[in-house]
């Protein structure tokens, strides 16, 4: 049976872009033939595939008059095997607070921006690995659909732990089945001290020519700190940045820069982010928090600024609170959002808020935001919304935010994951949050975040947006000190 | 401690209706009652509603005849603006330190003539009316407040904030009432027991960000509802958007917001009320508005109480409501225009996004912190949810003796259960202090009554508004003007509401002021009514039954509300008619008769020893009738309520003390089978068990005569020996039986022979037990698998720490639907069971050793007979029908009879208890009156005409009509009939069916009959017409 589309119609159905739906015909996830008037004659079946892949209720029925024509598809999902259900231990959960305490009553699903897709269900994983299914949870790829984003977490009412056994899920998964970008990224962070495998030398040099550089164009007599052992703060690094993006690096040293800071960075096992919470690997998580520990001891230093990137904040702080908590005595630990905040409050910085008159807002990142809420009992909300305002002049406000937010879609190593259709289809709620917004440049604190909705949502959604790093903003408002001081 | 130390009288903390129900009932049973309350007015949240569920009843206009009646009792003294700070000594001898707030107003002074509300500048959101709407700094809290006398705001009036300022009020205030030195002070009493009706507030949703209440408009709490649909609310009953003022066509209910939550609050506890309250009012907005689409999101719809089964499916497939279940997240905004978006997730799974209009809050109960802090000071202990900690054998007792507890204060409930618990209370005091009643009332003078037999009537008509339910239809001017046109009518008077207290003042008053010798009231229902109505006519010196109420609302206002120009011209019918037959209106004096001071129980269950004993200990002799040779009835059956305490302990005491008690004979193996007499009266007979008769006088009954239990004739019951009834089930477990000593696997079935086609009802504690069970299969092997088959989980109010608990210690429930029950076969040497599963939507099979049916609770098919014999009614379930579903929950409409447990519906064993108590308490107030007065409008029979045909004689429901063979004064032998005036309802068939018009129903004469018929079919009656 054939159906006329409009592509139109069809996105606002499944609350996507028209670009979505063109995507996924030329992709071919959606068979379609172009026809007359902007319209594309489709199968009922692709259709309906369509909406089951995306976990929607067709909005368009077969005819009922013609039954023979009718597609033959199952009444219910009743062609799922029925499950026996038995004297076994379940090892994919521990304690109640699991899953057994689970009163199944769906909020979980209802917040969750892509349940239904692929079945995708974080009440259905609940209640299998309560009832063990622990198999055909291992098998599926919805551990690494779901973006760990926590959404599901703050809505429950009896306080499941949905993402300690999602975590739990993507431990156990034979290796070889882990998504091969994370996987990558791992063992070659664990041989060679950094996710892309940057040589030494190489990292060295980029990062002394980029010193030089800074000092010619803005930062007089400024040399970039690499090994200098007595540093206040050691400073991490993004892999990508040196790699992708090598300029944006100078954000910050600029800052520290007007800050008169004294920071350094090392030259081995410089890696910031943590890739172990993204597979699961809990020894590969405890390692790369180790090598900074090593790092600190090693130059003698008594702070840490970990990069601006929700995970690598959330599991390094994570791996240290849990199997060095010692450490953390020894010495402190700066997000972006701490460090910029002293800078201001101690007046070692100063900021033109006029600098941006673009309508701005705050992307909440998941990880700074609702996860650490939760796990180390603060998240950083106002810090964020009071260190952009002092930037801009017109702010406002996503609806939903802080605890609250949505996930931008590309959470948890969904950019990383081969499910590029589900990480988009996740983001349109981003997408719609920001539009309605009407804000034309959006601050994140997440290179996962700022990835989505820079390269990815805002293409398939023309959004129209600028997405700038909360340092790229501060950075750019910085007003030098000789300015600063004139009347 | 001696007797003559108890002080006979008692304070109730809180004017809700919980703790007017013990005031009233106290009251009547011989105590002085301090009633105190905080605010400003009592009645509590009852007058904050719009209507009731199941009855669908009007809050205010069932709950205004009781405020009046606590307003004028002799026994009560109503404290406002108090609360209590302390309190000293013990049970029998307590002294309470109460503290009064400043009002500002005298009370002696204030005539609630409203000037100065009207001339105040200072408005505030009006907290009655949930912020809704304004109210001034100096008000009454609603209109019909009991007392009616103003109050100021202190944190909000400008003169108390700045002195020197304003200051309008007293500038214009008639009687000079207004003092703005009015003091806070304390003042100590002394009495012999205290009842704790603290009540509850409702959850404050703004708390959570999530459910947007208080940042869009759009989303309202379930009371907010109430106010907006209430014809005496702020938008006179007509419910719009409140962000723009524009139709509203589509609603979500969101239940459980504050209840069952730990993560958005600590309250873990089910709420209770909130599913029936939200069906009500999904309900009564459909009836306004057919086309409004209307869905509730909830988890379990827990409506478990008498006919709110009914309820519940009538809303879904009358009314068109959709349940859905699935908890939704949070409320997010759609565009800037008030729409407002909800996403979740359908039991199949898929996403569905709906935008709606108006999101409401089913917000749930909670005890405020300063209640807590009360319950602290005093010293009486608390649950983990925050409620008065009580025993399920002792439901209104507090852990300190002599202070009880009833109402939402002891858990969440609903107004019945809070009405059943004030009055258990009330017995409860009473058996205290049974020593020092009468002590410490007072009786007033009967009043001295005006003799009309020689006057022309004077007839005095009142109209009443009833706010907006009646004038919103019916030109109430135009009828006023209408009435004063009638023949013999000199006085006629408006009100906005009849039913409020000053207005019976100012009635008596242009009584007085009129020479008004009758009187007609044009407003509601007499059903509820009448009775306050001729209260009224009797302070004011008139015989009661020279009164007549036309129903222009119930009867007409509401029923004719799209059509007000004839509905207008039915009023004047209405009134006119009343007038006609108010005219040749007797006095009537009620017949006195004296009340066998003892009681005979049915029944001697849990319920029926309960009132016994608690009869007994108030000094009343009692019958206690059981049909079995031994005493405990169906909990005999049980080992431990929900909170684990243990039955055969308590039941073992409980018979001991009711076989010890010289007040109470115990008939083993007897039956009723006879029944004669009335109120005050009756003669029973009962056949024992050797088969003799004996006949028992007594003036009041309660009927305990139990439930039983449903024999199952699905899930392979009686053929597969492992499928066993959770009764049985529970004998085999206490025996540790093999099949339950080496099952490794458990599976409950819920709602076996409930919830169905034929018994559309619910049986009320089965999910409590078998969760029960289960937790303690669990606890004594943690390896033993557990599964609890369910429709809907309904363990409600504290209950649901049991659920969790059961969760906690991983017992699976698995949800199945009425129409997809689970399947149950042999399977090697174990059971078989199938079941769909709900949230994954495949089929399960479990190999279970032990099946365990969850069976119903049946009425006991004794109570037909029973019912025919004392003339009650038995709902369609068999259980017997109370008198009203709210107010009078273990009454009967046949005076005297009482009902009590499971013979009422199907209820765990603390609301039995209650039950019985209450009943008792009820039982008591009669029997505590040394005679009683019966209405008397009654057959009358006319010896001139009755020829003795007998026809009647069949006709007459009660049996009340007799024949007899006299002489007359020739000596001729004539037949005639004699009527028992104590049994006789005034029904009025024999009435109609007399050939020879030789019986007449006081206040019923034909002629007032035919006289009413004439003035509604000629339309000319006034005497200007008629020239």
């Amino acid at each position: 049976m054939i159906y006329e589309i409009k592509v139109n119609e069809l996105a606002e159905e499944f609350g996507v872009h028209r670009n979505t739906i063109r995507n996924w015909i030329n992709s071919g996830a959606l068979p379609a033939q172009e026809g007359p008037g902007r319209r594309y004659q489709i199968q009922w079946e692709d259709y309906k595939r369509l909406c089951d892949k995306f976990g929607r209720e067709p909005r368009i029925a077969p005819e009922p008059n013609n039954k023979t024509e009718a597609p033959s598809l199952p009444k219910n999902e009743s062609a799922l095997p029925s499950v026996r259900l038995g004297l076994k231990t379940n090892p994919l959960y521990s304690q109640p607070a699991m899953a057994d305490i689970c009163l199944t009553c769906g909020s979980c699903a209802g917040a969750c921006p892509i349940s239904g897709v692929d079945d995708l269900d974080p009440r259905k994983i609940i209640r299998m690995a309560f009832l063990g299914l622990d198999e055909e949870l291992l098998a599926s790829d919805w551990p690494w659909k779901c973006t760990m984003c926590g959404k599901c977490e703050v809505v429950c009412p009896m306080n499941v732990e949905i993402l300690q056994l999602m975590r739990r899920i993507r431990s156990r998964r034979d290796r070889d089945k882990v998504p091969a970008a994370i996987q990558k990224g791992v063992v070659t962070c664990l041989e060679k001290g950094n996710n892309l495998g940057i040589p030494k030398d190489d990292f060295i040099i980029l990062l002394k020519e980029l010193g030089e550089e800074l000092a010619e164009s803005s930062c007089p007599g400024f040399v970039t700190p690499i090994d200098v052992r007595g540093a206040r703060m050691l400073v991490t690094v993004n892999s990508k940045q040196p790699f992708a993006e090598p300029e944006s690096l100078t954000w910050w040293w600029k800052i520290f820069h007007a800050a008169g800071e004294s920071w350094t960075i090392s030259s081995e096992n410089w890696e910031g982010v943590n890739w172990g919470i993204y597979s699961g690997d809990y020894s590969a998580m405890r390692t790369m928090a180790e090598r900074i520990i090593d790092n600190i001891e090693r130059l003698n230093c008594t702070a840490l600024l970990l990069p601006e990137c929700g995970h690598a904040y959330y599991a390094t702080r994570y791996a240290l609170e849990h199997w060095f908590p010692e450490s953390l005595n020894q010495f402190k630990i700066y997000t972006v959002f701490d460090l910029l905040l002293e800078y201001l409050q101690e007046k070692r910085i100063t900021l033109s808020p006029v600098v941006h008159n673009k309508l701005v807002t705050f992307n909440d990142s998941c990880n700074y935001g609702r996860k650490s809420l939760k796990t180390f009992g603060h998240g950083y909300f106002e810090e964020a919304r009071s260190l952009t305002q002092a930037c801009c002049t017109k702010y406002v406000d996503l609806i939903p935010d802080r605890e609250e937010n949505y996930c931008c879609g590309a959470g948890g190593g969904a950019w990383a994951s081969p499910f590029g259709a589900e990480r988009v289809f996740h983001g349109r709620i981003k997408a719609r949050q920001i539009s309605e917004s009407g804000a034309k440049l959006v601050i994140t604190s997440c290179q996962n975040c700022k990835d989505q909705l820079e390269k990815s949502l805002n293409r398939e959604f023309n959004l129209n947006i600028e997405v700038q790093f909360l340092w790229e903003l501060v950075a750019k408002a910085l007003v030098k000190p000789e300015e600063a001081r004139q009347p | 401690m001696s007797d003559n130390t108890m002080s006979g009288a008692v304070m109730v903390v809180g004017g809700g209706i919980s703790g007017m129900q013990a005031a009233l009932d106290l009251a009547d049973l011989g105590f002085l009652v301090y009633l105190v309350e905080k605010t400003g007015a009592i009645g509590g949240a009852m007058p904050q509603y719009n209507k009731v569920f199941p009855t669908n009843d009007c809050s205010m206009c069932i709950i205004a005849p009781k405020l009046v009646e606590c307003g004028r009792h002799p026994n009560i003294t109503i404290m406002t603006l108090s609360q209590v700070v302390d309190i000293s000594g013990q049970a029998g001898d307590f002294t309470i330190r109460v503290r009064k707030y400043p009002r500002y107003v005298d009370t002696s002074k204030c005539i609630a003539c409203g000037q100065c509300s009207a001339q105040c500048p200072k408005s505030v959101d009006d907290s009655f009316n949930s912020n809704i709407a304004k109210r001034k700094a100096i008000y009454i809290k609603y209109p019909q407040a009991v007392p009616l006398k103003y109050q100021i705001d202190p944190e909000a009036c400008l003169r108390i904030n700045q002195p020197g300022a304003c200051g309008v009020c007293a500038e214009i205030c008639p009687p000079g009432a207004i003092n703005f030195d009015d003091q806070e002070h304390d003042h100590e009493l002394r009495v012999g027991a205290v009842v704790m009706a603290l009540g509850f507030q409702t959850f404050d949703p703004s708390k959570a960000k999530v459910w947007g209440h208080g940042i869009y408009p759009n989303v309202i709490t379930s009371l907010q509802f109430e106010r907006y649909l209430s014809p005496n609310g702020p938008t006179d009953g007509i419910l719009t958007r409140p962000s723009d003022g524009e139709p509203v066509k589509k609603i979500a209910f969101l239940q459980c917001i504050g209840s069952r939550d730990k993560n958005r609050c600590n309250n873990e506890y089910c709420s209770s009320v909130c599913c029936m309250y939200a069906i009500k009012e999904a309900v009564m907005a459909k009836e306004v508005n057919p086309e409004l689409e209307v869905s509730i999101f909830h988890m379990d719809m827990r409506t478990s109480g008498k006919e709110f089964d009914r309820y519940y499916e009538r809303a879904r497939s009358e009314y068109g409501v959709k349940f859905i279940r699935s908890r939704i997240h949070g409320v997010e905004p759609k565009g800037t225009k008030g729409d407002l978006r909800l996403h979740y997730i359908s039991p199949q799974g898929k996403q569905i996004e709906e935008i709606v209009d108006l999101v409401v809050l089913s917000v749930g109960l909670e005890t405020p912190d300063s209640m807590v802090k009360l319950a602290e000071t005093i010293g009486i202990h608390m649950t983990p949810d925050r409620f008065a900690s009580i025993s399920a054998f002792m439901p209104v007792h507090t852990s300190r003796k002599g202070i009880f507890t009833c109402g939402a204060f002891n858990g969440p409930r609903d107004i019945p259960q809070s009405v059943i618990g004030g009055s258990a209370a009330a017995a409860s005091v009473s058996s205290l202090l049974a020593s020092a009643r009468n002590t410490m009332t007072k009786t007033t003078p009967p009043s001295i009554e005006l003799d009309v037999r020689l006057q022309e009537p004077r007839i005095g008509v009142f109209v009443c508004h009833c706010g907006t339910n009646i004038a919103g239809v019916i030109d109430v001017e135009e009828l006023t003007a209408y009435a004063k046109t009638l023949p013999q009518v000199v006085h006629v008077a408006r009100n906005l509401f009849t039913c409020a207290q000053d207005t019976q003042d100012l009635i008596v008053q242009q009584i007085r002021d009129n020479g008004l010798n009758r009187i007609v009231v044009a407003a509601c229902t007499p059903r509820t009514h009448e009775p306050l109505f001729r209260k009224t006519l009797k302070s004011a010196g008139i015989n009661e039954y020279l009164f007549e109420m036309a129903n222009i609302r119930n009867q007409n206002a509401w029923v004719h509300n799209q059509e007000p120009e004839t509905a207008t011209r039915k009023a004047k019918d209405l009134v006119k008619m009343a007038v006609v037959k108010v005219a040749t209106q007797t006095a009537l004096k009620p017949l006195r008769i004296p009340i066998t001071p003892s009681a005979l129980i049915i029944g001697g269950g849990v319920a029926g020893m309960t009132a016994a004993l608690n009869l007994a200990k108030q000094e009343f002799h009692i019958h206690l009738v059981e049909k079995t040779s031994q005493l405990g009835g169906n909990a005999l059956h049980l080992f431990q309520t929900w909170n684990g305490e243990h039955v055969p302990r308590f039941l073992k005491e409980l018979s001991e003390e009711v076989l010890n008690n010289p007040n109470i004979e115990v008939f083993y193996n007897s039956t009723v089978v006879e029944v004669a007499g009335h109120v005050g009266n009756f003669n029973t007979t009962i056949k024992t068990g050797t088969n003799r008769k004996q006949t028992i006088e007594h003036g009041a009954t309660i009927i305990t005569t139990g439930a039983k239990r449903y024999i199952p004739e699905e899930f392979e019951y009686g053929k597969i020996p492992k499928v066993v009834a959770s009764i049985e089930f529970d004998k085999l477990h206490m025996h540790n039986e093999t099949r339950v000593a080496n099952g490794k696997s458990f599976v409950f079935i819920q709602c076996v022979g409930s919830r169905n086609k034929e018994r559309p009802y619910c049986s009320k504690s089965c999910c409590t037990h078998s969760i029960q069970s289960a937790i303690k299969l669990k606890k004594e092997v943690p390896s033993r698998q557990i599964y609890i088959l369910y429709r809907e989980i309904r363990t409600y109010g504290q209950r649901e720490r049991i659920y969790n608990q059961a969760r906690e210690l991983g017992i699976i429930f698995i949800n199945y639907e009425l129409h997809g029950p689970p399947k149950i076969s042999r399977e090697d040497t174990g059971v078989l069971v199938e079941v769909w599963d709900h949230v994954l939507h495949r089929p399960l099979e479990i190999k279970a050793d032990m099946v365990i049916l969850a069976a119903a609770t049946l009425a006991s098919p004794e109570a037909v007979e029973l019912a025919n014999m004392f003339k009650l009614p038995l709902n369609a379930d068999g259980f017997f029908q109370e008198a009203h579903a709210k107010l009078r929950p273990m009454d009967f409409n046949v005076d005297g009879i009482f009902v009590a447990g499971l013979a009422h519906y199907p209820k765990p064993l603390e609301e039995s208890i209650s039950q019985a108590l209450a009943a008792a308490a009820k039982a008591g107030r009669l029997l505590a009156r040394k005679e009683i007065a019966l209405e008397p409008n009654t057959a009358l029979v006319d010896p001139e005409r009755c020829d003795g045909c007998g026809l009647c004689i069949d006709v007459c429901p009660y049996l009340t009509i007799h024949l007899v063979t006299y002489q007359d004064d020739d000596g001729s032998v004539k037949k005639s009939v004699t009527i028992n005036q104590a049994l006789c309802k005034g029904c009025g068939i024999c009435q109609g069916t007399c050939p020879k018009r030789g019986i007449t129903i006081s206040g019923f004469t034909y002629n007032q009959i035919e006289a009413q018929i004439d003035a509604a079919l000629c339309t000319e009656l006034t005497p200007e017409a008629s020239l």
